[in-house]
């Protein structure tokens, strides 16, 4: 039986191991590397040297504190409104939020340069209600990079409020209204404490994937709104200082680790 | 307190009908079972009259009011749910001063009394700090009922609020709410697939088929004369066996017949109650009696649970463990029973 | 519960679903329109209609050939991860590991670390005893990243199927590959099917680590999208993202049919 289990989990195991630990330690490795036989933390007293690096560290963390807040406000009444749908709007819903998931990440972002783009979807709209001229470009802004990668995100916040709330007694809604509660009383009373925990999840979640995200931020910021994700690529390709490169991404690791682990914590809370 | 009125009440869910145009009158104090089988729509009559769902056709009033578009919230009615439906992240205390927070009764002061008597009520009085998680089922059924109570509503519903506990505790609660009823007297409705609730707790019971009302009246009533085959089926188990009655007389197989004087001719089923069967070696003057042959004999503990065979027909009745004949598999007898516990349908 | 709902609140849901159906199809939708553009640039909406970018890249040497090699790659790592991945899946579900939970968490935690840092890594690994990257790397970094989801859906599908039957099989005398034939691998095949799914999806898509990884011979549809998005795109890149979103509908129906999807949506 034993051995079974074994034999089974060791492809697992091996491939994790050198395909997964291994190059995250060689970061890690790297990160103090400060020459030939040499281990320090002056890579990553170079992130310190002026205020730039400090200052791409600190629009990741605020871009991705305003993009949690986007997909939270947007995701949990979606998730309430797809947890009480029926039949087909669920389903549809449910396609609605799934599909976008499953195309590349590329690709939503190419179509958001095309709607945020000079004289695109947004600033036609916008002409239209003399709201902004035809010429009104959200590119290369920090709300254009917000309103692209709360979109690639939000699936994943309604999902996981959705699944918390499905574990939500049925009753307990009905009692409520049973009680005097009206529909929003029902929902600030009762729904919503019942489902923090999988608000705070799926914020989590988010959280650590904004942070960490390259794509949308390099298309649609451009290097001139450089995101921690973004530095790393270009110190790994451009600047070739790959040891500077392993402490950027060790800082990455580290911010993420830190919401991650909270994450992990709650789902194992919870039943995984 | 108040009655409730229910006229030509229907509700289809999809292309399924369940419930059919039922007009029902409860009077205000009365202790209503809805009683049937899973599916007859006893739960759906109880959740229309809670606005938990929206009938298609029919009307509902309430007190005198008509109530039949009005949200459940602002019904004022107390119900009760199977699973108790706590509120988990509130404490006891909470979960009974939530109906008065939402319908505004009272100052904050006024809501604590309150709870405080709710709580000595239902005899749970140091428990307002806990959560529902740490009371035993038992309590977190007093909790439930406490705070469908609370808020003085005209009716209480109750959704099979026994149907959770064991045996005993069962018994115990079904006392409690015969008193809390004769205490309050609160027009209360509840639903029900135990015959046995039904029959303890209630003075009207409508029992329940496919949509419809099969029969409606007082627990004995309904017992002792229940007005179809499926009447008689539900409630205690009743032997019913197909006859044909020709000028005052049953046949029940050929050879094999009983008097039947008030019966119209035809094809009909003569029911039997278990309890009303008798086993002798000889039949007495004052009895109907039948020969009968015995198939079975089951030890339940104070009773011995019979199957015997009449003519093509398989009966079961109860007889007493400590009766002086022992009945064995094979043995001849007669089946009697006292002329007024037939009954022909 | 379909009683007594205010209107207030069902207007507000309605117009939040339109709110958000806007704001995730948009893009998708953007895209798939400026496909069809008659035009020689993106803009939208276009000036005229015309089905040439698809015959454009139907042409092309560039695009065909990242699109083959994508495909390839796809093909390779969901084998590889359902090999893989089916049986780490089996030993958490089935048999009683000590640490199980760990183990889990462990097989599932390439989806939380940043794929940023895998990129790192693996470039720098595959640079320094490799000689630099390969197919095979990217293989492996794929492989990686879609491991999660094959050992989530099998592991799901099979904590949910009847453990007795396995139990049954091994008392009635069954060696093991006619458990694992005839009641294991049945039992997971819809957790197998979903997971093949999500890793094929996932490794067609990926952008990150194949940027990282990208060498000359070592390109993938994705990325040469991308390259093109960072100059001036013409409706070519449209196309090409149509025609991947259309395989993913594809494949999404085919899971539907043969799994039903809202075994997946959980």
């Amino acid at each position: 039986m034993k051995r079974e289990a074994f034999l089974l989990l060791m492809p697992g195991v091996v491939v994790l191991g050198f395909v997964f630990a291994l190059p995250v330690a060689q970061v890690l490795l790297l990160a103090f590397d400060e020459g030939p036989g040499q281990i320090g933390a002056a890579n990553f007293s170079k992130l310190f040297v002026d205020s730039y690096y400090p200052l791409v560290a600190e629009r990741t963390i605020r871009l991705a504190s305003l993009i949690t807040l986007v997909t939270a406000l947007l995701g949990v009444p979606l998730a309430y409104v797809m947890y009480r749908a029926q039949g087909w709007i669920r389903s549809a819903l449910i396609v609605l939020i799934v599909l976008p998931l499953m195309t590349s990440v590329v690709i939503r972002t190419f179509g958001w340069l095309v709607i945020l783009g000079r004289g695109g979807l947004l600033a036609r709209t916008l002409d239209m209600f003399g709201l902004a001229p035809r010429n009104f470009s959200l590119m290369h802004t920090e709300t254009g990079i917000v309103l692209a990668l709360a979109q690639v995100l939000l699936p994943f916040m309604t999902l996981t409020v959705l699944a918390a709330m499905s574990r939500i007694e049925r009753n307990l809604e009905e009692a409520a209204r049973t009680m005097g509660a009206g529909i929003f009383a029902t929902l600030w009373h009762v729904v919503l404490p019942l489902a923090r925990p999988g608000i705070v999840s799926g914020s989590l979640l988010v959280f650590a994937l904004a942070v960490s995200s390259f794509v949308t931020p390099m298309l649609v910021g451009g290097v001139r709104l450089p995101v921690l994700a973004g530095a790393v690529y270009q110190q790994m390709t451009s600047t070739l200082d790959w040891p500077f490169a392993a402490a950027q991404a060790t800082l990455l690791l580290a911010l993420a680790l830190l919401v991650i682990l909270p994450y992990a914590r709650l789902a194992r809370a919870r039943g995984g | 307190m108040a009655d409730v009125v229910v006229d030509g009440l229907s509700k289809r869910f999809g292309a399924t009908s369940a419930l059919d145009a039922v007009s029902l009158s409860i009077s205000d104090g009365s202790f209503v079972a809805l009683l049937g089988p899973s599916g007859c729509g006893k739960t759906t009559f109880l959740r229309l009259l809670a606005g938990l769902e929206t009938p298609s056709a029919g009307r509902i009033r309430i007190g005198g009011i008509d109530v039949t578009g009005l949200a459940p919230e602002r019904r004022g009615l107390g119900m009760m749910f199977q699973s108790y439906a706590l509120f988990p992240h509130m404490t006891v205390a909470e979960n009974l001063r939530f109906p008065l927070r939402m319908r505004r009764v009272g100052s904050r002061e006024e809501q604590a009394s309150r709870v405080g008597e709710a709580l000595r009520l239902v005899r749970l009085d140091e428990l307002g700090a806990r959560f529902p998680r740490e009371l035993s089922g038992g309590q977190q059924q007093r909790v439930a009922l406490a705070r469908a109570l609370i808020a003085d509503p005209p009716v209480l519903l109750l959704d099979e609020p026994l149907s959770n506990l064991d045996a005993q505790l069962r018994k115990d609660m079904q006392v409690e709410l015969i008193e809390l009823h004769r205490k309050i007297g609160l027009t209360t409705v509840l639903v029900t697939h135990d015959q046995d609730e039904a029959l303890s707790l209630a003075d009207v019971v409508v029992l329940m088929r496919a949509g419809r009302i099969e029969q409606i009246g007082s627990p004995r009533d309904i017992y002792r004369r229940p007005a179809t085959i499926f009447a008689a089926r539900f409630l205690g188990g009743a032997n019913v066996i197909p006859v044909q009655i020709a000028r005052g007389v049953a046949t029940l197989a050929p050879g094999i017949t009983v008097p039947a004087p008030s019966a119209p001719d035809g094809a009909h089923h003569l029911v039997l109650r278990q309890e009303d069967l008798r086993l002798r070696a000889a039949r007495s003057d004052q009895d109907l009696a039948v020969p009968a042959a015995i198939v079975a004999v089951a030890f339940h503990g104070a009773s011995l649970r019979v199957v015997v065979q009449v003519g093509d027909q398989r009966v079961a009745l109860q007889v007493s463990a400590d009766d002086a004949a022992t009945w064995r598999a094979g043995d001849l007898a007669q089946l009697c029973w006292r002329r007024e516990a037939a009954v022909f349908l | 519960m379909a009683g007594g709902i205010s209107l207030a609140a069902r207007l507000l849901a309605v117009l939040l679903i339109l709110v958000v159906s806007v704001f995730m199809l948009a893009p998708l939708a953007v895209v798939i329109v400026s496909s069809f553009s008659a035009s020689e640039f993106l803009i939208f909406p276009p000036r005229g209609w015309s089905l040439r970018w698809y015959a454009e890249i139907l042409a092309s040497r560039a695009y065909l050939d990242a699109a083959w090699f994508s495909l390839q790659l796809a093909v390779v790592v969901t084998i590889l991860a359902l090999a893989i991945g089916t049986p780490a899946a089996i030993a958490i579900t089935r048999h009683a590991v000590p640490g199980a939970e760990i183990i889990s968490g462990l097989f599932l935690s390439p989806l939380v670390i940043p794929t940023i840092l895998l990129g790192t890594g693996l470039l720098m690994m595959f640079s320094r005893y490799a000689g630099g990257s390969s197919f095979w790397a990217l293989v492996a970094g794929h492989v990686i990243v879609t491991l999660p989801y094959v050992v989530r859906t099998v592991a799901a599908v099979l904590a949910r199927a009847d453990r007795a039957a396995e139990e049954a099989a091994r008392v009635m005398g069954a060696p093991w590959w006619r458990r694992y034939w005839h009641v294991v691998l049945p039992q997971a095949r819809p957790g197998i099917a979903a997971g093949a799914f999500f890793a094929f999806n996932v490794s067609f898509d990926e952008a990150v680590i194949a940027l990282f990884l990208r060498t000359p011979g070592v390109e993938t549809l994705p990325l040469l999208i991308y390259s093109k998005l960072e100059f001036s795109p013409d409706p070519s890149v449209a196309a090409a993202a149509t025609l991947m979103i259309l395989l993913t509908i594809v494949l999404m129906v085919a899971l539907d049919r043969s799994v039903g999807l809202d075994r997946v949506a959980a």
